[in-house]
């Protein structure tokens, strides 16, 4: 399956989400454009059959190159996808034309209900032939590799076989498909389960990396000792150490993005933001050029 | 020796946890699994409980804080998603509040109308089939042609009877702080929701109105409506009468811009 796929080009850049409360900034029609080199939705947000959002996302893809990120794939589910969001994701990719189309490595939900959470997948190997399978059906549906994020997870399961970047890592190499990093997850997932995000990244094929999320977590309480991923503030400073150890590994362009889901502030503050990713990423804010 | 769960074995425990408290903890988890869990679990009513709140903005002005919250529990309760969607999340709430709210009949009301203006935003893009239009493809028709006329509507245009002005109420609770203006009708009304260009809309209408919409877009033809519309045993004058109302209908359809296409 995986040499039947075309390979996915690194693209190198800079993005933000296209969050609702921007509509206006990212359609303004005097001035410049909003200075991002991508701009990442979320995929079900737009899997309509017309409409207002449609209409925006589509002006929004005429001036930035779009990417999709799906909730709802729910590729570790043991009962396959879902045949009614699958065929969606597809008409939308085929309307909206994105640099890539991204999920995450999680299920949501059993043929009976949606939990519409990202919730952990216990790392054996039978989740992932499971997995595998739903990739490669999914792949093969929308007829492109497709990137993967590894989850953030507050539990790990009695059962588990190996760690989640030998996880990942097999499921890379069997399936073809991409990594996208989401380096708060990382750190979320490393200080709540007690191993080394160093050691995670130097696990991982950092080659197949096409994409990088950056986000804020809720800090462990004494009452809570679990840290909570949360996008709803800055990305912290031990994240920002371990984004740039990441891309001191990687060799090739990758697309970095700044992540912000709740507390939504001015899109001047997550520029900023992102001009800090700039500079964290050894760049400082020159243009990028496509590879 | 006891063998691992299969991954759906798993994930249906997982699941059936995170729906219910007071299920047991999956097998070999322990009480650091059971703080993971409160995570996923918390996580899971939180966003059914925004995404009722973003739905419903109006009918939780109308009812207020305490009472809203109480429909949402339930209404998460009682009816865990399925669909792939969020935004489907609100489906039958209108009947959650009829339930809940059985001496007060508009909540329901409210509720059902928020929910049609919300389907509405996402639905396909169309033209309508003007007056004009109608006009034009319609002159040749005899009699057969006129009994036997269908209509397509608008994808998700609903049409419901209700027993209070929703226009009136809808218009009082847009700002924050301000007092509902509840009106109940002596005899119901019908509603119609539909969408012009991308925005969903909605009129308060005759009686009957809704009801023949209905049917309409159920498959009925214009004879069937006209029938439906006379009653049991009619005379000649009650389909006279039945004509035009059939007649008044049609045109406040076109009109409305809710036709799309005609069947004759």
């Amino acid at each position: 399956m995986a040499s039947e796929l075309t390979s996915i080009t690194p693209f190198g850049g800079f993005g933000l989400g296209l969050r609702r409360v921007h509509y206006d900034d990212f359609l303004a029609q005097d001035g410049p454009a909003v200075p991002v080199d991508f701009v990442e939705v979320i995929s079900e947000n737009y899997m309509v059959e017309g409409g207002r959002s449609l209409r925006i996302l589509e002006e929004v893809r005429a001036r930035h190159p779009v990417i999709l990120h799906g909730v709802s794939m729910s590729i570790g589910s043991a009962g396959g996808l879902d045949s009614d969001h699958l065929a969606r994701l597809c008409t939308l990719a085929e309307r909206i034309e994105p640099l890539w189309v991204s999920d995450h490595l999680c299920w949501t939900r059993t043929s009976a209900h949606n939990s519409h959470d990202l919730l952990p997948l216990p790392l054996t190997s039978g989740a992932l032939d499971a997995v595998c399978a739903n990739i490669d059906h999914a792949q093969e549906t929308l007829g492109r590799a497709m990137l993967f994020e590894n989850p953030s997870s507050y539990l790990t399961f009695p059962e588990d076989e190996m760690s989640e970047w030998e996880f990942l890592s097999q499921m890379a190499r069997r399936t073809g498909c991409y990594l996208l990093l989401d380096v708060n997850n990382i750190y979320v997932a490393s200080q709540n389960h007690g191993f080394d995000s160093l050691v995670y990244l130097d696990g991982l094929p950092l080659d197949r990396v096409r994409q990088i999320h950056l986000a804020g977590h809720d800090p462990a309480t004494d009452e809570r000792p679990v840290i909570i991923d949360t996008h709803d503030r800055k990305v912290s400073d031990p994240v920002w150490a371990l984004y740039a150890a990441a891309m001191a590994r990687i060799e090739q362009p990758v697309a970095t993005m700044i992540e912000r889901d709740d507390n939504i502030p001015p899109l001047s503050d997550l520029l900023g933001e992102l001009d800090r990713a700039r500079g964290a990423a050894g760049l400082g804010t020159k243009a990028l050029e496509p590879a | 020796m006891t063998t691992a769960p299969t991954l759906a074995e798993r994930q249906a425990a997982f699941m059936r946890a995170i729906l219910d408290e007071s299920a047991p903890l999956p097998d070999g988890w322990s009480n650091s699994h059971a703080l993971g869990l409160s995570v996923y679990r918390g996580n899971y009513r939180g966003a059914l409980m925004d995404a009722l709140a973003e739905s419903f903005e109006r009918t939780a002005r109308y009812i207020g804080e305490s009472a809203f919250r109480t429909a949402r529990i339930n209404h998460v309760i009682a009816n865990p998603p399925s669909h792939w969607t969020i935004d489907a999340a609100g489906a039958g709430f209108d009947e959650t509040c009829a339930e809940l709210f059985p001496d007060n009949p508009e909540v329901a009301e409210l509720a059902w109308l928020e929910w049609a203006m919300l389907d509405l935003v996402g639905a396909p893009d169309t033209q309508p089939f003007t007056a004009q239009d109608f006009a034009e493809a319609s002159a040749g028709f005899g009699d057969e042609e006129w009994l036997g006329l269908g209509l397509t509507f608008q994808p998700r245009a609903q049409g419901r009877e209700v027993h209070h002005d929703l226009t009136a109420l809808w218009k009082s609770l847009g700002e924050e702080d301000q007092p509902a203006d509840l009106r109940a009708f002596e005899d119901k009304q019908g509603c119609l929701v539909w969408r012009e260009g991308e925005r969903p809309t909605f009129l308060m209408t005759a009686p009957g109105a809704a009801r023949a919409f209905t049917a309409m877009q159920m498959g009925a033809r214009y004879g069937d409506l006209i029938t439906l519309l006379a009653g049991d045993e009619p005379d000649q004058a009650a389909i006279q009468v039945a004509a035009q109302s059939a007649g008044g209908f049609l045109g406040q359809w076109l009109s409305e811009g809710l036709v799309l296409a005609i069947d004759a």
